[in-house]
């Protein structure tokens, strides 16, 4: 599960800015914390977030197949190459302080993947890209997170036809990388240049819809602040200051 | 940025993010993810090429779903501006140069990446530079050293490689469109 899921949780009703404050935090404080223990709270702290949005089993399922991988490598890089002192464990002799960082460096990317799937999955885009209208965003920032997200699959689908068009011409894929090298050429040329080709129709499409304009627009239905979400954000920012000056504090001791 | 800018700059991010899919589909050991970044770079500027860095680095976590990345945005402002600056020297109209301007982006792209992969991850981002990394740490190098080693072998061939692409396109476009951006004729 990446992506939006309709619901009616708190976290699904709060300002979409107050949802990102709280993953952007999530995302600073992984980065400020160095200790097991510490990273592992924080991991807890994602994992309520998650909860409160009510979207803990799918988001911590999504969270543990993104982290597997890095967990994986981080146990041979860290656990099985890492330093001395090392400790007996069965068939296998791991490394006591390369554990332990894996234990940091895993816990760090879990947190932040797990509160990022919540984020996704309890702002709603369309009302993100009202409270930024609402807050005065330029234009040209909503349409550029907004309008990229839809022109993809377009791309997608073009470098699809473009490859199998090139196929029926006798283009091969296989063989060795140099070959495979070649082949980039007649892919990536159709598609950047016909892409390029369009752009001039797609600035006087803009053009029309009056995006040169520097007019504030008005947001049809933009979601509803309030003083205890403006606050918490306010908190949380604090927070991450207090974090990374304990962090900086502990270094210089 | 004007509108046509705003277009380029999503054109960008589509290029970064599709190329990437051509390589998978092609089994190449690179990511060929900044290909977007330097042809921006090359037919506008800086200014819209490390927006097309930034949202590039946004759009890719929010498609994947990984955020951890998101440090290594700092890397795409780095290639948008060496970029920019490699096209105002012409670098780009032939192979000859462009592969060379290549290297040297790989060698600063991997100056930027390996601190923040050493520090911030202990060496371990999914791709085939982590498998590069534990196979140097497999034969005795220590875990600095591998980290740096596989980011400068990895970047080295990747950007050497999305610079002569962007040569290649930037030599393939024809008068008319070529025409439609000043920046080209500097």
């Amino acid at each position: 599960m990446i992506g939006y899921v309709p619901g009616r949780s708190p976290l699904h009703r709060a300002h979409p800015y107050t949802t990102l404050a709280l993953a952007g935090a999530l995302l600073l404080g992984a980065f400020a914390l160095t200790q097991p223990l510490e990273v592992w709270l924080l991991v807890m702290a994602a994992a309520a977030f998650a909860a409160a949005g009510g979207v803990l089993r799918a988001s911590a399922r999504t969270a543990l197949l993104l982290s597997l991988p890095i967990w994986v490598l981080l146990f041979v890089l860290h656990g099985l190459m890492g330093a001395e002192p090392r400790m007996v464990v069965g068939p296998v002799t791991l490394s006591v302080p390369g554990i332990s960082r894996a234990l940091v460096l895993g816990g760090r990317v879990t947190a932040i993947v797990l509160g990022f799937l919540t984020a996704l999955a309890t702002a709603s885009p369309h009302r993100l890209v009202e409270a930024m209208t609402a807050g005065g965003v330029p234009f040209s920032r909503t349409f550029l997170l907004a309008s990229t997200l839809t022109v993809l699959p377009r791309m997608r689908e073009r470098a699809t036809q473009i490859l199998e068009a090139q196929q029926c011409r006798g283009l091969r894929l296989g063989g060795s990388p140099l070959a495979r090298l070649r082949a980039l050429g007649p892919l990536a040329l159709p598609l950047v240049l016909g892409a390029l080709a369009e752009v001039d129709e797609q600035v006087l499409a803009l053009d029309a819809r009056g995006a040169a304009g520097g007019a504030r627009r008005t947001a049809l239905d933009p979601p509803r602040d309030s003083a205890p979400q403006r606050a918490l954000r306010w908190t949380v920012l604090a927070l991450v200051v207090v974090a990374y000056a304990w962090k900086f504090w502990s270094m210089h001791r | 940025m004007t509108l046509r800018d705003l277009v380029l700059v999503r054109l960008g991010v589509a290029i970064n993010l599709v190329i990437g899919q051509i390589v998978a589909a092609l089994l190449l050991p690179i990511y060929l993810d900044a290909v977007g970044t330097i042809l921006v770079a090359a037919l506008v500027g800086p200014r819209a090429a490390i927006a097309v860095g930034l949202v590039s680095q946004v759009l890719n976590a929010v498609i994947s779903g990984n955020f951890s990345w998101l440090p290594f945005a700092l890397v795409q402002v780095v290639i948008a501006l060496y970029a920019a600056a490699a096209a105002r020297l012409g670098l780009f109209r032939r192979l000859a140069t462009a592969v060379p301007a290549g290297i040297g982006m790989g060698l600063l792209s991997a100056a930027c990446s390996a601190p923040i992969s050493y520090y911030l991850f202990g060496g371990v981002t999914v791709g085939g530079v982590t498998v590069v990394t534990t196979v140097l740490r497999a034969l005795g190098a220590p875990l600095g050293v591998a980290v740096a080693s596989a980011s400068f072998a990895t970047d080295l061939l990747d950007k050497a490689i999305a610079c002569a692409l962007v040569s290649v396109l930037l030599r393939s476009l024809p008068r008319t469109l070529a025409a439609r951006f000043p920046a080209l004729a500097r």
